[in-house]
């Protein structure tokens, strides 16, 4: 018997049969278990044995010939990413990537597959990916780093939340809690800057780039100067819905998207698209503002009483779109709505209200289990006012019911906003006319949603005037401004976005579950290339998950502190333990790949 | 009964490609990749609202349960609810049927009387110049894809031009008290010119070549020679005598073409933003809402199947040669 086997016990064959995933080690415990018994008897098992033997990985042998050679290759990584037709700028900065990771020495394989699969494999089967291209989406609520930052990546939510890549470490853990519950903004600031230095260091996901989305308008229509830029958000966005003003007697609002509305559901988020349209029709107590810190809107005013509760009081005059006034117990009812069972994707957003009261005509008092910073914006600026008298019915004939309030499709939905609802013709467009009764009244008569989906035809429809803003562009921005160039009516406007596109890791498995391998795969890739290559110039390069538009959340030192280059992750990979075994990189001393191809 | 025999066996025949159509529907969705569910539980979800999810869409039950499911919701005329839109998709479908429908029938009507009349046309000058120029040109019309003819419709009637809108059935915010009312406005039908001319150009190649050949055919019989022999002015022989004869495989066709037609609408709807079948069903498709593509792949499947079975039947009162006993 070879003196090299390893030091610990063969493992043992009928445990390992159950485990295909580690081939290689079975070879041997073959070996163990025939040779010393079987060798005289059986002279058919040693050839077969032997002939296992020769023709096991180089891997293997390298096992045999010393302990210099000992250390185990990393297996082909599998990098998953989605279409180019669907993404073409995230297969192209995939593609990049892997061509950067195969020069320090590993086999890189891209994977392409359509979203839904990806999704469910990512998402489903925890255990079983290495790594994926994925990206977060910029919405008003994400103005608030809470969500990215703790949804993300605290353990709590590894198992079936968000953090699908597995990242855990109780020292982020204790950071993102407590900037969770540090109402003071600036010893807030203070922490969820550590929380971006904590994950720079960790590299627990690759981050690659912001988008800056571009938007377009008639700027002979639109009188240039009404239209608003939210922070992080860009141009198409409720404040400018709000505050654009006609120059001419076109006084309609025409937008376009691409993706068909799903519904218009004053309980239910259905897609970006439809939360368009729901912002408009449904007031909320707060609204995130132009500069991305929550506003009031709703309510007039409110206070924090103590660290737990907070007291506000709503706007007079309030009515509801079929003329009934908007009321406390409206506000009440709807929270209690979302809080309760009826509503699902909503009641994350009600999650830690422990009490709501009325006090005198227009005052509503929420209490909350603990402290909580972000709850101006995570759930007073986002959840939905709806009307008591339309609702409370529905509510009790679908509590009978299977189906919840998710389900439910008002033939008139029926909000307070400053947009009224028309009508809907099935996936051609939205029809919504102005609230001239509304404290916030638009300076527009209708906002009307086209449904597009040929980009080339929106750009089209934008220089005819079909459409007025450009909403929903797909194509190549560049195409973009050089259409409005042409045009000389139109103008762009890109902003850089709050979402991110970034390549995740999977912590669970090694090698991912080595920061250090992490941080060189990181390094391995300048973002430069990726903006430009990929995102054509139309991105920012990125290295926190709190995007730049984020001015006050955004740890600058992050991202201005990340050294790129082939060399740089060598050096990281080095000391670390990493070697090169023939053409292919190898793990540190000690450590086995038990995932072999 | 020697009428009423051959229309019962046909539609005995119409049912069982029905019933194969319907099976292969419902196992191609099922075995193509993707959990459908990845696409509508948003990750917040809890698992018992996940698990609740799946009840709903009936995605716990075995396989051979849910097409029984399927097979017996369909005879009492149900198609299920859209995974996405949470309504029921026989509700969709019908409000998007009349604009496919309208599309595909007035484009192909164009695109056979202008075919049968070039064609035989075509014909007549047989060796001419005008035949020269005319064949290839008919035979890259057939070639081009209809997305790219789109296009450069597109770019040339409603963005060079502006004769024409760039997409939809109306234009923004323009209401009508009724369908009819939608369809006989001049709105709508300059929103219908470029899709429908984009589906005429590409199918009226099938008319054209088959009139021709016919005619050709036609012109060699004796009843031909012997008109002209008479002396009859070449109007008279071309539309009475030969068209008259060469029609009849070209009407027939133009059942089959509507199966053709049909699936030109999923590019063309795309491309002219048309509410129609054929983009619900690319949508469908892409989002893996299972029920709802199932439900508008099989409302196109019966009107194939429908047109073919007119085709079939339309033959034997036309032509009493065919007989179907």
């Amino acid at each position: 018997m070879p003196k090299t086997l390893p030091d610990r016990p063969a493992p043992d064959c009928t445990e390992l049969e159950r485990d295909h995933a580690v081939i290689r080690h079975s070879h041997l415990c073959i070996l163990r278990l025939t040779w010393p018994q079987q060798a005289d008897d059986n002279r058919r098992d040693i050839v077969n044995t032997l002939f296992k033997l020769a023709s096991t990985s180089l891997m293997s042998v390298a096992l045999f010939a010393g302990p210099t050679w000992a250390q185990d290759q990393i297996r082909t990584i599998h990098l998953l990413s989605r279409p180019q037709a669907a993404q073409p700028a995230e297969f192209q900065a995939v593609q990049l990537i892997a061509q950067e990771w195969r020069k320090l020495g590993l086999d890189v394989e891209v994977d392409v597959m359509p979203w839904e699969q990806l999704s469910s494999e990512v998402w489903y089967n925890r255990e079983d990916w290495d790594v994926t291209a994925w990206q977060m989406t910029g919405r008003p609520e994400r103005s608030d780093p809470d969500e990215i930052i703790y949804n993300l990546f605290h353990s709590s939510t590894a198992e079936s939340g968000y953090n699908f890549i597995g990242y855990s470490n109780p020292e982020y853990d204790a950071v993102v809690e407590k900037q969770r519950v540090t109402i003071d903004p600036d010893k807030r600031q203070e922490l969820v800057w550590k929380a971006q230095e904590i994950l720079a260091k960790d590299q627990p996901n690759m981050m690659l780039v912001h988008p800056q989305q571009a938007f377009a308008f008639d700027k002979n229509i639109w009188d240039a100067a009404s239209v608003v830029n939210q922070s992080g958000i860009g141009i198409r966005n409720t404040w400018t819905w709000l505050s654009l003003t006609p120059k001419t007697d076109q006084k309609d609002i025409i937008v376009n998207s691409a993706d068909n509305v799903i519904s218009v559901k004053p309980l239910y988020f259905s897609g970006v698209t439809d939360s368009w349209i729901t912002e408009l029709i449904y007031d909320r107590l707060f609204r995130v503002g132009p500069d991305g810190l929550p506003t009031l809107w709703a309510a007039e005013s409110f206070e924090w009483r103590d660290d737990t509760t907070i007291a506000v009081t709503l706007r007079d005059g309030m009515k509801w779109h079929d003329g009934a006034p908007v009321t406390v117990e409206d506000v009440k009812f709807s929270y209690e709505t979302t809080v309760g069972g009826e509503a699902p994707m909503y009641s994350p957003f009600g999650e830690g209200i422990s009490n709501i009261a009325i006090e005198g005509d227009n005052v509503i008092v929420f209490t909350l289990e603990n402290p909580s910073a972000s709850f101006v914006t995570s759930s007073l600026a986002k959840i939905n006012l709806i009307p008591k008298h339309i609702w409370e019915p529905i509510l009790a004939d679908l509590a009978t019911k299977e189906e919840n309030a998710e389900s439910y499709q008002e033939e008139m939905p029926i909000g307070s906003g400053p947009y009224k609802f028309e009508r809907w013709i099935t996936n051609e467009e939205i029809v919504l006319s102005a609230n001239e009764g509304h404290f916030n009244a638009p300076k527009a008569e209708r906002w009307i949603l086209r449904l597009v989906p040929n980009a080339e035809a929106a750009l089209g429809m934008l220089r005819s005037g079909e459409v007025n803003f450009l909403t929903d562009f797909s194509g190549d921005p560049q195409v973009l401004i050089d259409a409005a160039a042409a045009d000389g009516d139109i103008e762009v406007v890109s902003t850089v976005d709050i979402g991110f596109r970034y390549v995740a890791f999977n912590n669970r498995r090694a090698p991912f579950n080595d920061p250090a391998f992490r941080s060189a795969l990181s390094s391995a890739v300048d973002r430069r290339l990726i903006v430009n290559a990929a995102f054509k110039g139309f991105a920012v390069a990125s290295n926190s998950v709190v995007s730049p538009a984020l001015e006050f959340w955004h740890d600058k030192s992050v991202v201005d502190n990340f050294k790129a280059g082939t060399d740089v992750a060598k050096s990281i990979l080095e000391e670390a333990g990493y070697t090169m075994n023939g053409d292919r990189l190898a793990y540190p001393d000690g450590v086995k790949e038990t995932l072999g191809d | 009964m020697s009428t009423l025999k051959p229309v019962l066996s046909r539609t005995f025949q119409l049912m069982l490609v029905l019933w194969a159509v319907v099976t292969i529907l419902f196992l191609m969705f099922r075995l193509m990749p993707g959990n459908p569910l990845a696409a509508y539980i948003d990750p917040t979800f809890t698992l018992e609202q996940q698990e609740q999810l799946i009840r709903q869409f009936g995605l716990d039950k075995p396989l051979l349960q849910q097409y029984f499911t399927y097979i017996g919701n369909l005879l009492q005329g149900e198609l299920g609810y859209s995974f996405r839109y949470r309504t029921p998709v026989a509700d969709r479908i019908w409000l998007l049927l009349p604009n496919t429908l309208i599309l595909t029938f007035s484009s192909l009507i164009i695109a056979y009387f202008f075919g049968i009349l070039a064609g035989a046309w075509l014909a007549w000058h047989r060796g001419s110049r005008a035949e020269a120029v005319a064949l290839p040109v008919v035979l890259a019309t057939r070639a081009m894809p209809e997305f790219w003819l789109g296009m450069v419709l597109l770019a040339v009637f409603s963005f060079s031009l502006g004769i024409f809108p760039a997409g939809g059935t109306r234009s923004p915010g323009t209401e009508y008290d009724s369908l009819w009312a939608l369809y006989t406005s001049a709105d709508f039908l300059s929103h219908l010119a470029l899709p429908m001319l984009t589906l005429a150009i590409y199918s009226q190649g099938l008319p054209l070549l088959l009139m021709r050949s016919n005619m050709l055919d036609v012109m060699k019989e004796d009843f031909v020679t012997m008109a002209k022999v008479k002396g009859l002015s070449p109007y008279t022989i071309v539309i009475r005598h030969g068209a008259r004869n060469a029609l009849l495989p070209v009407m027939t066709s133009f059942a089959i073409s509507v199966g053709y037609q049909l699936q030109g609408n999923v590019v063309v709807e795309s491309v002219f933003s048309w509410p129609g079948l054929g983009r619900e069903l690319v949508s469908a498709v892409s989002a893996s809402d299972y029920p709802l593509a199932q439900g508008a792949f099989l409302m196109i499947a019966v009107v194939v199947i429908l047109m073919n079975l007119i085709a079939d039947l339309l033959y034997t009162f036309l032509d009493p040669r065919i007989s179907h006993a």
